[in-house]
């Protein structure tokens, strides 16, 4: 450890080099946080004066909530979006946290090839397997159902892969340990491995979440027979339409449809970054 | 090897567990990923009404047609343009953020990732009507511009092809810039900083230290990120889809949304013509990540 | 011990998302929504129906009907107004179950994925329709819809021109709803700065359009026309009042079509010139172009009255009158655009009680339907006897109190029958991209040639 004093010496002359850093700093947050600022603000005008272009707060919030109720089941979308993201997030850390602890804590030659032959499934299209899911959802009777919403989504490779390379940084030794002790691997598996990756359980959590809730081609494909099952960007997507818009109702809307998940990542920020950080070692 | 019977039985034990744990995610993709797939590919082969396909003549018909369907030929070259140009202007910005961001002695380093990160939060949909707002004839953008002076009357952004193709650039960077830096951040996180301090005796300047030290070791990172990035570009759809429409002319339609267009378009329903569409993209993706592994593997 | 806790496990993700899948009626949260939003009892029935696992769209309840439609600005009122015109009149206990679509691809979507699952029953009892497209679906779908064969209307009530779309041969599929006649309305005020009155602008040439349109950009800055450049509704009318097609004996007739040059030519001036704007979309269109008040006159399917009212400014400064023609000299032009109509389809259940429901109200003419939808909605009716309603012959103030909606009516009757397309789609984009392209310093000939050849190409498909 250096002596206090001269870190002290040296920081303003640090932090003066740090200025050209911290103006492009700024004005990067500006580029990326001002399109978000601009959707609070049209929120609270009147749709004309979105459509100009206004950018302070207006007077019309309590217009555009009111409509924006009157004109679509808000608190019931929301509801659906929180039930469907949760559904998903849940059953998907599940399924792939499973697969990738074997995937990597148990890996030879035959998973290892296995694991290759999942990861060309990220590059499927999902335009392409669209039409035969809708009739594979369609014969099981699940439209409009949960289950239709998440089928897709709850093994993908991507998680796979996340949970197999966080793996890695899960100590062998505890489990020869745990074997001595008597536990079965399945044991292992959730008395163990599960409390050691929280971190990483928090950034799949947030990637699978905000990935179900901004779900939007599938939904409108198995879920657009019955109202009641809508989900936010569907909601949204129906403001939209239609031969007159209402651009402050359409950016409340939006605004409620992209607060959670900005909640959600605020709270798992920490275990987000430290998740991800154990995914790229 | 010299193991007894008993030991052999454990370990065999043991992989039949490691295969259970596998089982239920690799069964979800076979069944909803991989036989879906193999279905198109027998759409693919196919014509007419979704209620009644029937085998084209011969029978690669729908794969040899597309080579005179220009619209198709253009969407390629679109893909590719917002390919070649997005994701490298993308991936420098985010390395350099990540880099900006590592460093120790920053203050505000919290707020100023989390700002950069939150554009990715916000929905498809959502982001897609924000820039059609902010980019619109009489829209925020051109206000400004007009008023500055830089402008002298209020410019067609979404209704010139160039300018049209340059908000989707935009519009993509803005979104994905943070959600890759987050990548490099935390590949940044594992460097140990004894690594740059060794560099610093030796006299290295910035530049060199991140040429010779962070781009090498952030580079299993990097080759994610280009495969994950390859990927999402050739799939691009919501921005074609919801931010111009594909337009103007066709300009900046996107394979996907013209794959989209053959299935759901009005009054077309061409899953057959469609479902070979995407079988091609299919393979473009594949070759595309292959060599992207394998670039990345020679510098090993 | 292992099998204990999988199965602990197991069990409990199965009832975690089995209560989220299927939320019971006393969920707190659940009921308390769909009552304030009035509906519980829909919500109860198709959960009902989840739960007999009969994922069924259609309604079962002998009272009930259910049906896709987008627009709660539009069409949703109008069928509102027939619910309720049916409950009063002819079933207390009559119920219509709307399910909100976000756009009309939506509904042609479900018929297209129930079509390629081979089972209908996903579909709801009516599907509102867009006219352009319905003869597609009915070649590529002829097992999705039930007709009107067997019940009592008076299809002579409705104009020609919109029962051409939806009967196939000589069998009616569809029930009028709105009218997509034309209008052509100009802000008087304008036209005056520019030294015209609406009288100067009726049976006049496209060519003596322009000059007006240019004297109206340089003294008032603002453009005669917008349109959505995105499509081709422009040409489709244009084309329409000169009575020709873009399509000849089931092939697309674009580069041998002199007329469709002619009006392509007509657009491809007026947009050099300052006197038409093409806008990007649709949004673009209605929200830039007319509300946000850049154009002195707006010609489309008289849908689009209730966007130019919303400019509460302007009121009394607009008047309609019909469209210019090639020849003009007196010759007026009326064409229709957009537009739909309500199916049965093939799940109906009780096809008496919809063709019955829909036969009494939008087939009748009846005036409490039509003049709830028109009041709602903006929705003008087709039916010749609607129009004659008190309603429809008020003077309506925003339009300088000129009776604007017995007018339409009245047009609505000289639009002429042209010939339609499965390929319309398809043509309507290609004809959109040449326009643009011509505008950009393309050769004319050449590029609606190659419309031609990609519409060609998506026909062999």
């Amino acid at each position: 450890m250096t002596d206090t004093k001269i870190i002290k010496a040296n920081s303003s002359a640090i932090q003066k080099r740090l200025i050209p850093t911290y103006i492009f700093l700024v004005f990067w947050c500006l580029f990326s946080v001002f399109p978000l600022y601009w959707m609070i603000t049209a929120a609270t005008n009147a749709s004309i004066e979105v459509a100009r272009g206004k950018i302070v707060f207006g007077t019309y919030a309590a217009t555009n909530f009111k409509n924006l109720l009157a004109a679509e089941p808000l608190f019931k979308s929301l509801a659906n979006s929180f039930k469907y993201s949760i559904v998903q997030t849940v059953l998907c850390l599940f399924i792939c946290s499973l697969a990738g602890y074997g995937f990597e804590l148990y890996h030879d030659k035959a998973k290892d090839k296995l694991f290759g032959i999942l990861l060309l499934a990220m590059m499927v299209p999902q335009v392409a397997t669209m039409i035969p899911l809708f009739r594979m959802v369609s014969d099981a009777h699940l439209l409009n159902t949960v289950w239709a919403f998440i089928l897709p989504s709850i093994s993908t490779p991507f998680m796979i892969m996340m949970f197999r390379q966080n793996s890695r940084n899960f100590p062998v030794d505890i489990m020869e340990a745990a074997r001595l002790d008597g536990l079965s691997e399945f044991a292992i598996f959730f008395r163990m491995y599960l409390p050691v990756m929280k971190s990483t359980y928090a950034a799949a959590a947030v990637i699978s979440f905000m990935n179900a809730w901004n779900s939007y081609m599938w939904p409108k494909v198995v879920m657009n027979t019955d109202t009641s099952a809508m989900n936010m960007p569907m909601l949204i997507a129906n403001l939209a339409a239609g031969y007159t818009v209402d651009y402050g109702t359409l950016m409340m809307g939006v605004l409620f449809c992209s607060v959670p998940t900005m909640i959600i990542f605020f709270i798992l920020q920490k275990q987000f970054a430290e998740g991800i950080t154990g995914s790229v070692k | 090897m010299n193991t007894n019977s008993k030991e052999t039985s454990v370990l065999a034990k043991q992989h039949r567990a490691g295969w259970f744990f596998l089982l239920p995610a690799t069964i979800l993709i076979f069944v909803l990923n991989f036989y879906p797939m193999f279905q198109a590919f027998i759409i693919s082969l196919k014509k007419g009404s979704p209620a009644a396909l029937q085998w084209t003549t011969p029978i690669f018909n729908n794969y040899t047609r597309m080579l005179q369907d220009k619209l198709f030929i253009r969407s390629v070259g679109n893909t590719f343009l917002y390919l070649l140009i997005q994701v490298p202007i993308m991936l420098v910005l985010a390395i350099l953020l990540a880099q900006l961001l590592n460093n120790k002695d920053l203050k505000f380093r919290g707020l100023f990732r989390t700002m950069v990160f939150l554009p990715c939060a916000t929905s498809l949909v959502s982001y897609a009507l924000i820039f059609k707002s902010l980019f619109a004839t009489q829209g925020l953008i051109n206000s400004v511009l007009v008023n500055l002076g830089i402008f002298k009357e209020n410019f067609n952004f979404l209704g010139t092809p160039w300018s049209a193709k340059m908000v989707i650039i935009i519009a993509l960077i803005w979104r994905w810039t943070g959600y890759n830096m987050v990548f490099y951040l935390a590949g940044l996180q594992n460097i140990e900083y004894s690594v740059y301090e060794a560099a610093k005796i030796d006299g290295a300047n910035g530049w060199e230290t991140f040429w010779g030290i962070t781009v090498p070791l952030l580079r299993p990172v990097i080759v994610m990120t280009f495969i994950m990035s390859i990927n999402g570009t050739l799939q691009l759809f919501d921005e074609s889809m919801n931010l111009t429409g594909g337009g103007p002319a066709n300009s900046t339609i996107t394979m996907s949304h013209y794959i989209y267009n053959n299935s759901f378009g009005q009054g077309v329903g061409n899953f057959g013509y469609s479902s070979a569409l995407s079988f091609i993209v299919f393979i473009m993706v594949a070759v595309l990540a292959f060599i992207n592994l394998k670039v990345g593997d020679k510098r090993d | 011990m292992k099998k204990r806790i999988v199965s602990a496990i197991m069990a409990g993700t199965m009832v975690a998302s089995l209560a989220a899948c299927s939320p019971s009626p006393e969920a707190p949260a659940t009921s308390a929504e769909t009552k304030a939003a009035g509906e519980t009892k829909a919500a109860a029935e198709t959960q009902a129906a989840a739960e007999t696992q009969a994922t069924e769209a259609a309604s079962e309840d002998a009272n009930t009907l259910t049906v896709y439609a987008w627009d709660k600005n539009f069409n949703i009122p109008a069928l509102k107004a027939a619910e309720a015109d049916y409950q009063k009149n002819v079933n207390p206990d009559f119920k219509l179950n709307i399910v909100e679509q976000s756009q009309s691809s939506d509904v042609e979507n479900a018929v297209t994925l129930a079509g390629s699952a081979g089972d209908y029953s996903t579909l709801p009892d009516i599907v509102l329709f867009q006219d352009h497209y319905f003869k597609k679906y009915v070649t590529d779908f002829p097992e999705a819809w039930a007709s009107f064969e067997g019940a009592d209307i008076n299809w002579d009530d409705f104009g020609a021109e919109k029962l051409s779309y939806s009967t196939i041969d000589g069998v009616h599929y569809g029930m009028p709803v709105d009218n997509g006649t034309v209008i052509f309305a100009y802000r008087t005020d304008l036209l005056e700065q520019a030294g015209y009155t609406i009288d100067d602008m009726k049976g006049i040439s496209w060519d003596e359009w322009i000059e007006i349109g240019k004297k109206v950009y340089d003294t008032t800055g603002k453009y005669l026309l917008s349109m959505d450049g995105d499509g081709n509704d422009l040409p489709y009318m244009m084309l329409q009042a000169e009575g020709v097609s873009q399509f000849k004996d089931g092939d697309i007739n674009l580069s041998e079509n002199e007329t469709f040059k002619k009006i392509i030519d007509v657009i491809v001036r007026g947009a050099k010139e300052n006197v038409i704007y093409l806008a990007n979309d649709w949004s673009d269109y209605t929200d830039q172009t007319i509300v946000g008040d850049m154009v002195a006159g707006v010609m489309n399917g008289n849908w689009i009255i209730p966007t130019i009212e919303q400019v509460g400014d302007n009121s009394g400064k607009w008047e309609i009158t019909s469209m210019p023609t090639l020849e003009g000299n007196g010759k007026e032009g009326f064409a229709s655009n957009g537009g739909s109509s309500l199916y049965i389809t093939s799940n109906c259940q009780n096809l008496e009680l919809a063709q019955d429901f829909l036969g009494k109200t939008f087939g009748a003419g009846s005036t409490e339907t039509y003049d709830a939808a028109l009041k709602n909605g903006g929705v003008i009716t087709c039916s010749a006897k609607a129009g004659q309603s008190a309603v429809y012959n008020e003077g309506i103030e925003y339009f300088n109190n000129t009776p604007v909606y017995a007018e339409i009516v009245k047009m609505s009757a000289n639009v002429p029958v042209v010939e339609q397309s499965d390929y319309h789609y398809p043509t309507r984009t290609q004809v959109a991209a040449a326009i643009q392209n011509i505008i950009n310093g393309a050769d004319a000939d050449a590029s609606i040639k190659d419309a031609e050849d990609q519409v060609r190409f998506a026909m062999q498909g």
